[in-house]
């Protein structure tokens, strides 16, 4: 060895994609992808966290309504639709599917109707239904048409409702906004890939010379592919962190004005540990969308030189 | 017709080879060669005659237009892309413009070839430093080439094309920038080489090069090839050597 050797000789790299014009871009593209994915992403899972909820909290309960008495004294009328709701009771208490019969008193009803009629109502003086909130035992198999027919003998004033109609209204509301949501998801990943292939060409035309010089010294395709899908996960794993750290104030923001909405449904809509998990994966997942289509347009776009 | 024991020997065989661009005159027309393993030979033609073009197939950076080119038994025509790398990598080339990398210093570039191979660091650096110090670069490792003059870039050049201990070694004007001093220490290099078994061919325009070295003459005139014997102005228009 020459005694005018340097101790640490620095390696540099062949292809100089670090100061290449569309890493910048590249950056840019991904953060910007990676937040819409994960604030769209978080929707989805919100929205499958509430149909979750909906079905688990309605699947084990039911509502008997008993039709307010028409009779023109109102005090008989209160004890008529009474007399009614204590007959319901009794068939309801008497199933052995049954686990729980509690009808909801003067101030649950008024408290439901207040948003309609507002405050300082009494519930003895309207001809409103009375509401029977019925839970049944976990796994049991209920045949709706025939508790229908037993309270119908009981009090034809009694009617059944197990929430299936206007439940599978909202779920066929959600579905569409989901599947909305994922076709925001797909187009995110279809521009995404784009921009990484177009930036990907404009970098290989930049860097036209240096390749030809690379493959005169027998370097194989996969050795330039391997460079720019080295590049190209790095800048989108810098990309998705930027998106990702202004993602997830923004989904906590939505969730807090979700929170303020009255009615408790939106509210329910609460990520799991795991939907986490998944959103603040997504610069890693960016990485290796980026890295492999990198890879694959090198290797094409190669394919035409000699 | 070559006999077998010629085929074998061949590391490069032409036949019949056409070259033109676009629509244009073929530059080169019915070239056959053959050039056997451990040959020196250098390559002559005025300027525009097709040199560049014949050692660019040669290096395989271009394919014929027509007629056949086999390198190292390995028919270009046919070979798909890894298989083209794999045999580039056999071959050392001294480009006549150098064709080195601006951004990398004299000691990144010359450790390319070697680096592509997938070749261990503390190798490449044992080699690529002993090679420097072989060309008098090595003060001037860490220089890119924008601050190398000419016959610093052309040395760079050359220890590229030889660091990988190529068996065929490809030189155009290797000593057209060198200075007077520095050229015979080239040639001793690549004569060095081919006696270690290195098949070269030198495009050159220098006659003193070709008098002072007595190896065979490749000379490109009227689109076609003729090969003349050492020392041989008149030329035997032999076809195969």
């Amino acid at each position: 060895m020459s005694k005018q050797q340097p101790v640490f000789i620095a390696r540099h790299e062949e292809l100089p994609l670090k100061n290449d014009s569309t890493s910048l871009f590249l950056q840019i593209m991904v953060s910007i992808a990676v937040f819409l994915f994960a604030v769209t992403l978080s929707g989805v899972l919100s929205i499958n966290a509430m149909l979750q909820n909906w079905n688990d909290s309605i699947l084990g309960s039911l509502t008997v309504q008993i039709m307010p008495s028409t009779n023109i004294n109102p005090d008989k009328a209160v004890a008529e639709t009474l007399a009614h709701q204590n007959k319901a009771l009794d068939v309801l208490r008497n199933l052995d599917y049954i686990e729980k019969a509690q009808p909801l008193t003067d101030k649950q009803l008024e408290k439901l109707i207040q948003p309609w009629l507002g405050d300082g109502i009494e519930i003895k003086d309207l001809p409103v239904p009375r509401i029977i909130d019925v839970k049944i035992k976990k796994g049991a198999d209920v045949d709706f048409m025939d508790l229908a027919y037993k309270l119908a003998q009981a009090t034809p004033m009694a009617s059944v409702d197990n929430h299936k109609l206007w439940l599978n209204k909202l779920i066929q509301f959600a579905d569409g906004i989901k599947i909305l949501a994922l076709s925001v998801l797909a187009l995110v990943v279809m521009i995404t890939s784009g921009a990484i292939f177009y930036t990907t060409q404009t970098s290989l035309g930049l860097h036209k010379y240096t390749i030809e010089i690379l493959h005169l010294m027998g370097a194989k395709d996969t050795y330039v592919a391997q460079q720019y899908a080295k590049r190209s996960a790095v800048l989108a794993f810098q990309g998705g962190i930027i998106g990702l750290l202004i993602a997830v104030p923004t989904i906590f923001g939505i969730a807090s004005l979700a929170h303020q909405i009255e009615g408790g449904i939106i509210g329910e809509a609460k990520l799991s540990g795991l939907d986490w998990l998944a959103i603040v994966s997504l610069p890693v997942m960016a990485s290796v969308i980026a890295m492999l289509t990198a890879y694959y347009t090198v290797k094409q776009t190669l394919q035409r030189m000699m | 017709m070559l006999n077998n024991t010629n085929q074998q020997n061949a590391i490069i065989e032409m036949q019949n080879v056409g070259i033109r661009y676009g629509q244009g005159p073929e530059i080169l027309s019915d070239i056959k060669l053959s050039l056997r393993k451990g040959s020196f030979h250098f390559l002559t033609g005025k300027s525009g005659a097709g040199k560049t073009s014949l050692l660019s197939m040669m290096y395989l950076a271009q394919k014929p237009s027509r007629g056949s080119v086999s390198v190292f038994g390995h028919n270009v025509n046919f070979a798909n892309r890894d298989a083209l790398a794999m045999l580039r990598r056999k071959i050392g080339v001294v480009f006549q413009d150098f064709r080195l990398i601006d951004h990398l210093s004299a000691f990144d570039n010359v450790a390319l070839p070697l680096r592509v191979c997938g070749m261990d660091e503390h190798e490449v650096r044992k080699r690529v430093m002993e090679l420097l110090q072989w060309v008098e670069l090595d003060r001037s490792i860490q220089a890119t080439p924008a601050t190398l003059s000419g016959g610093e870039k052309q040395r760079v050049a050359i220890a590229r094309a030889v660091i990988n201990r190529p068996e065929l070694l490809l030189a155009d004007e290797p000593t057209g920038n060198v200075d007077n001093d520095i050229a015979p220490k080239l040639m001793k290099l690549f004569v060095e080489l081919n006696k270690l078994g290195t098949t070269v061919v030198i495009a050159t325009h220098s006659e003193k090069l070709i008098t002072d070295f007595a190896y065979p003459r490749l000379h490109l005139q009227n689109h076609g090839l003729k090969i003349f014997a050492p020392n041989d102005p008149t030329g035997l228009g032999v076809r195969h050597v």
